[in-house]
């Protein structure tokens, strides 16, 4: 969290991009291991990497979605997931609450409810307030 | 159905209860002026990320905040004329009668149907805890 230098220049993009990629096969390899948990969790590791690109951003997004469509199990999943990535998870959850398509906001809203009970309201006003590094 | 309406109105309770942490805050261009500034976005620190929260293609709320005033702007379903009269009824209704919180202005954000825009100036608990009951009602 440098204040100089802390965020990449656009041919860091494409590292971060290939990270993502690679991140994702292991997310689908997971995913059909049937471990949804796991896929969620390694989506929340390592993002948001410290970028304006909204490339990167998109991209990212479009992993962590994946691995939440796939969770069934809510409260077995916050319960096994570290407090660490509840503020990630809950800027994730508003940003699937911004786009209206109707699985997907379901699914936000019936984790983003549980995540509330557990994390408090502390959460959401962090994810409110955190106007540095978005998703 | 029903289960989906509970759940975004969980949301958006919370929501707006974590984003009602208003302060009163004088402006820092002009002396003794007090201004909202989620109106006049002239200073980006005092400002937070807006939230916009859907339960469906058709129904969303947007929420903007900022320290001394948040704006809630919210587009409700029609599918037919009844519901449209209904919810103009409804609106105005509130804009005129509510006297718990002072509300600002009424004229709706782009493509979003009804705004209604509140301004807290001072830190009293009591009117928050007013406001809330008073939100509730009517979810």
């Amino acid at each position: 969290m440098a204040a100089t230098g802390g965020f990449v220049e656009a041919d860091n993009a494409e590292a971060i991009i290939t990270r993502i990629e690679h991140k994702s096969r292991k997310i689908e390899s997971l995913l059909k291991q049937l471990k949804p948990v796991e896929a969620l969790k390694t989506a929340l590791e390592g993002s948001p990497p410290m970028t304006r690109d909204e490339r990167c951003k998109s991209a990212n997004w479009i992993v962590v979605h994946r691995a939440l469509m796939a969770i069934k199990d809510v409260d077995g999943m916050l319960s096994s997931l570290d407090p660490e990535y509840h503020d990630i998870l809950m800027k994730y959850l508003y940003r699937g609450l911004s786009t209206g398509d109707r699985p997907t906001c379901d699914q936000c809203l019936r984790i983003h409810e549980k995540l509330t009970e557990k994390a408090g309201l502390g959460c959401i006003l962090r994810s409110l307030a955190d106007t540095v590094n978005t998703v | 159905m029903a289960n989906t309406l509970r759940l975004y109105l969980t949301c958006i309770r919370n929501t707006l209860e974590a984003a009602m942490c208003l302060q009163n805050f004088p402006c820092q261009e002009v002396e003794r002026h007090n201004k909202p500034e989620v109106e006049l976005k002239t200073s980006t620190e005092l400002l937070l990320n807006p939230v916009l929260i859907c339960r469906n293609e058709a129904e969303k709320c947007l929420i903007e905040t900022s320290i001394n005033s948040l704006r809630i702007s919210l587009k409700v379903k029609q599918s037919d004329e009844l519901e449209n009269i209904l919810t103009k009824k409804f609106l105005r209704f509130l804009s005129m009668r509510a006297e718990a919180f002072q509300v600002l202005r009424r004229k709706p954000v782009q493509d979003i149907d009804k705004e209604i825009s509140e301004l807290k100036m001072s830190v009293n608990t009591r009117g928050r805890l007013v406001a809330t009951e008073f939100l509730k009602q009517f979810i």
